[in-house]
């Protein structure tokens, strides 16, 4: 069974498509290398559930920010099926991002206070 | 195009998982793992693909719908997979059902629906409440025929308006009342019937004021049931208070749901029923019932305020031609003309359909419990199945989805089986409280009925399937998986109250039933005090006017010599209060005490020969004489009742005493007479005071006591009566037949009663038994270690019947609470009537008690004794 991981639950609610919309920002890219990616950009320390991946990705999907198509990948006589940014998607990964960001220093403003506001 | 695209997603889905799962398993081979070793690993690393797919599907389909249809297949294929359970379940729920909404149909019939079927949206009936006018206005919803007039002539909302007065008549100078109206020409096409089965509706000529044509239209169940279908009706003469009509019709009775006469009669003919006193003329006279069409466009609102204004103009006219004594104030509700509406009835219908509903819902509440049980047995078996579904990743909220819907698709099957019974039972019901056939119209289920049924199903299904539901969850899944479940599980706190409240809700309906059927034995058996088979009241109709005060003093006094002519007639009296009937109470108090520090007691105006004449005993004292009236003034003495005396002077002597009457006479007593039980049935009555009725006076009831055959001297009053006035249409009865008559129509409603207990009991008691027997089944290793442990029979039996009997113990006493309350509030409601109903009439419950603890010791006793036949070796061989 899936394992349990303190990152899966402490991964903020929103996080996980921001991320798959920053791996395929690289280029097109299917399940299994965008959740090899994660895991590994991050030392691990992201292990990437399939449980939350596929919906994920399905959600994207349907939302309209990536667009799949089975196609053979290079390296092996297979087809994978391959996920890709929209230019809407793209959009929307300028806008989590921001948000991120604005979040991410806002905790830490509280976290980590400068001198002169202390 | 929706499901292939589907059935399309999914395969894709199911390639691009594999496909990654492959890959995920090359990787962990290139690391070095053996093939087997890689394959677990990528399984480990993936999840459960199952829960993977579910939640990914989730994501694109509206994912319900979907999920609907598997758990309606797999809830099918459940039911499938133990038809005898299906069965009982499907047999419990359709009897439950059927009941209910065969019973309901016929209360939406006579209750909730407009009386024609004929575009009943735009159907009113026109009620005006008065204020002034005359005593009793307020209770009034007629109107007189000048206001009725204006009505018709003004109001332009309504495209049709129709009257109608209800009457008693004597059809044929048979020895019984019918019922009929006088109507307005166009009542037929107001309330629908469009079409006769023979000859015509009335002419226009024939409602036109001052034509006295004398036609009449019968029903068509009356012709069936009284002129055997004769065809050559239509033409022939019947005789209505001795006067000849012309049949020239039959109305079809399809077309209205409620009949409420069975001959109709041009209402022009009014006085012809009033010795000739015409209430055409007379505005004092509220006589008409009205109803109306509504104009296209117009709502009932419109309507109402239309008829207000109109009423109230009426009002004015009134008040300027000082037409009144009292100024009247009228105001209107227009309703859809069915019972449940009608301002006078409303309370009335609403307390009935609670009273009759009541035990159907306990009926159907206990085909719930039935279900439960059994699905509750079920869920018991299947607890292994439900964990390898927990273990497969299935959430608990679909799981009982799945559950839920397999009840309710039982529910649904019973549904449909229960509307074929719903069809049947009204006619069954009507033919049990109505052997005459008189309600005609056939009970049409319509959508207020399938509604209610749908209602039924849904409630009937999830609350039968809750409890399983939680059930099937409650056990630690490792210990289920391997299916080494310790029976202890088998009995649980739930299947314990469910027998508990079976017991407790078939306890309600069998002290019902216990309370019905005594009733008309004790009806039959009470000794009232008076002579019942030798008295007949003789019911006339004398109101001032049609008649004056020496008209009627002058029938009263030929009607007197002409029944003392009568062979076998032995004396005559009158009183002003009837047995059995509803007495009103007012204040006497002592001579000494001032108003209002007296008691109540009812007082009874009677002649000087009443107390011989219904054998009532005097105590003490001396008889009226005739001697008491024959002053010019009210006569000053009283003979009072036991319980009078009692009340007022208790053990001392009351003859003397002067007591005092709310029109301040003054009144000597002369003497005690015994107690009667005339006003409840078998009840003493409270105080009662006798005065002397005026012989002047021109009401009050004329009792005939005779000596040999009733039956032929009821004919001979009946004839000296309509010798004398033809109009009055009622028939004289003997006190015993009109008890007998009562307990009759009481009997067929406890044959009901006893029906729906009888159901409920069996539905009791089959769900006890069978939960029982699955219960001892299960524990049947518990008792082959007991029994090697060295338990005997006798007390393996014993312990199961002990346990059995504290259940119907705290059942029983449940059902006491659940009962009292119920006959607490229906001895209330029947305060004021004859019947008497004790709430805590002990002999009641003890009876329904013992029944029910008889039929259930049966239904513990063979499971328990199947336990004492266990094998302890087979028993712990079976492990």
């Amino acid at each position: 069974m899936a394992k349990e991981t303190p990152q899966r639950n402490g991964l903020l609610q929103g996080t996980l498509d921001m991320l798959v919309l920053r791996t395929l920002l690289y280029g097109p890219a299917h399940g299994h290398q965008i959740g090899k990616h994660i895991q590994r950009t991050t030392n691990d320390f992201l292990q990437m559930q399939h449980g939350s991946l596929y919906p994920a990705l399905h959600r994207l999907e349907k939302k309209g920010w990536v667009v799949s198509k089975w196609e053979t990948a290079p390296d092996r006589n297979r087809e994978f099926k391959y996920y890709r940014l929209t230019e809407k998607g793209r959009k929307q990964l300028v806008v989590e991002e921001s948000q991120w960001k604005q979040m991410a220093d806002a905790v830490a403003s509280v976290m980590w206070p400068t001198a002169e506001e202390s | 195009m929706r499901w292939g695209r589907i059935g399309k997603k999914d395969a894709d889905l199911d390639r691009e998982l594999r496909s990654d799962l492959d890959l995920e398993e090359e990787e962990q081979r290139e690391n070095g793992a053996s093939p087997a070793e890689a394959r677990f690993a990528a399984r480990r690393a993936f999840g459960n693909p199952a829960l993977i797919r579910e939640q990914t599907r989730a994501i694109w389909t509206w994912n319900g719908f979907e999920s609907f249809t598997s758990d309606v297949r797999y809830g099918l294929r459940g039911l499938c997979r133990t038809p005898l359970l299906t069965f009982m379940v499907v047999l419990a729920l359709s009897v439950g059902m059927g009941l209910n909404v065969g019973i309901f149909s016929i209360l939406n019939t006579m209750f909730l629906e407009p009386p024609t079927r004929i575009d009943p949206a735009s159907f009113v009936q026109i009620y005006p409440r008065y204020e002034g006018w005359f005593a009793g206005a307020a209770q009034s919803s007629r109107l007189n025929a000048e206001d009725f007039d204006a009505i018709r002539t003004q109001a332009h909302s309504l495209r049709d308006v129709a009257a109608w007065e209800q009457i008693g008549i004597s059809l044929d100078d048979l020895h019984r009342q019918d019922s009929s109206l006088l109507v307005t020409c166009n009542y037929f096409h107001v309330f629908g019937m469009e079409r006769t089965l023979m000859g015509r509706f009335f002419l226009p000529d024939e409602c036109q004021s001052g034509t006295e044509t004398r036609v009449l239209v019968l029903s068509e169940h009356f012709w069936r049931n009284r002129y055997a279908s004769d065809p050559q009706i239509v033409g022939k003469v019947l005789h209505i208070n001795r006067q000849p009509f012309v049949v020239v019709g039959i109305a079809a009775d399809s077309s209205a749901n409620l009949i409420p006469g069975d001959v109709w009669m041009p209402y022009t003919l009014q006085p012809a029923f009033n010795h000739g006193d015409s209430a055409f003329q007379n505005p004092n006279s509220a006589w008409l019932n009205a109803a109306a069409r509504l104009r296209q466009g117009y709502t009932r609102a419109d309507a109402r305020a239309e008829i207000e204004t109109i009423l109230r103009q009426r009002d004015r006219f009134y008040l300027e031609q000082r037409t009144f004594t009292l100024d009247r104030k009228t105001s209107v509700v227009l309703t859809n003309g069915s019972y449940i509406e009608d301002p006078a009835f409303q309370t009335v219908a609403a307390g009935l359909m609670a009273l009759v509903m009541g035990p159907l819902v306990l009926v159907l509440l206990l085909a719930c419990t039935n279900v439960t049980m059994l699905f509750l047995s079920r869920s018991l078996v299947r607890r292994g199945e439900i964990a390898v579904r927990l273990a497969l990743g299935a959430g608990r909220g679909r799981l009982t989805r799945m559950l839920v819907i397999e009840s309710l698709l039982a529910a649904f099957l019973a549904g449909i089986i229960s509307i074929g019974l719903a069809i049947r039972i009204p006619s069954l019901v009507l033919a049990t409280l109505d052997p005459q056939g008189q309600f005609s119209s056939a009970i049409y289920p319509d959508w207020k009925v399938f509604g209610f049924l749908a209602c039924l199903v849904l409630v009937s299904a999830v609350l039968s399937s809750l409890a399983p539901a939680r059930e099937s969850f409650r056990f630690d899944l490792v210990t289920a998986l391997k299916g080494r479940e310790g029976s202890v599980t088998a009995r649980t706190p739930t299947t314990d109250a469910l027998i508990v409240v079976q017991l407790a809700m078939s306890f309600v309906l069998l002290a019902a039933a216990v309370l019905f059927a005594r009733m008309p034995s004790t009806i039959e058996g009470i000794d009232p005090g008076f002579e019942t088979r030798r008295l007949m009241t003789v019911p006339l109709e004398v109101t001032v006017p049609p008649y004056t005060n020496t008209s009627a003093i002058a029938f009263h006094r030929a009607l007197e010599a002409r029944l003392l002519a009568l062979p076998g007639v032995q004396s005559l009296a009158w009183a002003s209060i009837a047995p059995f009937r509803f007495s009103p109470q007012q204040e006497v108090h002592l001579d000494n005490q001032s108003a209002g520090q007296g008691h109540a007691a009812s007082v009874d105006k009677v002649s000087p020969n009443f107390f011989s004449t219904f054998s009532i005993p005097l105590l003490h004292g001396r008889q009226f004489l005739n001697s008491d009236a024959s002053a010019a003034g009210p006569a000053n003495v009283a003979i009072v009742s036991q319980a009078f005396a009692r009340t007022f002077w208790g053990a001392g002597d009351p003859v003397g005493k002067v007591v005092v009457t709310t029109d301040r006479r003054r009144l000597v007593v002369i003497g005690v007479a015994a107690d009667t039980r005339s006003e409840r049935y078998g009840i003493v009555d409270g105080p009662r005071l006798y005065t002397l009725r005026h012989s002047n006076s021109v009401d009050g009831e004329l009792f005939v006591r005779f000596t040999d055959d009733a039956a032929p001297l009821a004919r001979a009053i009946e004839q000296a009566v309509k010798t004398l006035d033809p109009t009055q249409v009622e028939t004289p009865v003997t006190i015993r037949d009109f008890l007998e008559t009562n307990a009759t129509q009481i009997r067929a409603l406890a044959r009901i009663v006893l029906f729906m207990a009888g159901i409920a009991v069996v539905l009791a008691i089959t769900g006890i038994y069978a939960v029982l027997s699955f219960v001892i089944n299960r524990r049947t290793r518990e008792f082959g270690i007991q029994m090697m442990l060295g338990a005997t029979r006798e007390s393996i039996f014993r312990s199961v019947m002990k346990r059995g009997l504290k259940q119907i113990a705290i059942g029983l006493f449940c059902g006491l609470i659940l009962a009292f309350p119920a006959a607490w509030s229906f001895a209330r409601m029947t305060k004021r009537g004859v019947l008497p109903i004790h709430a805590f009439d002990f002999s009641v419950y003890c009876i329904a008690a013992i029944i029910l603890l008889v039929v259930s010791i049966c239904a513990m006793a063979l499971p328990g004794l199947r336990a004492t036949r266990v094998d302890p070796m087979q028993a712990l061989r079976n492990e």
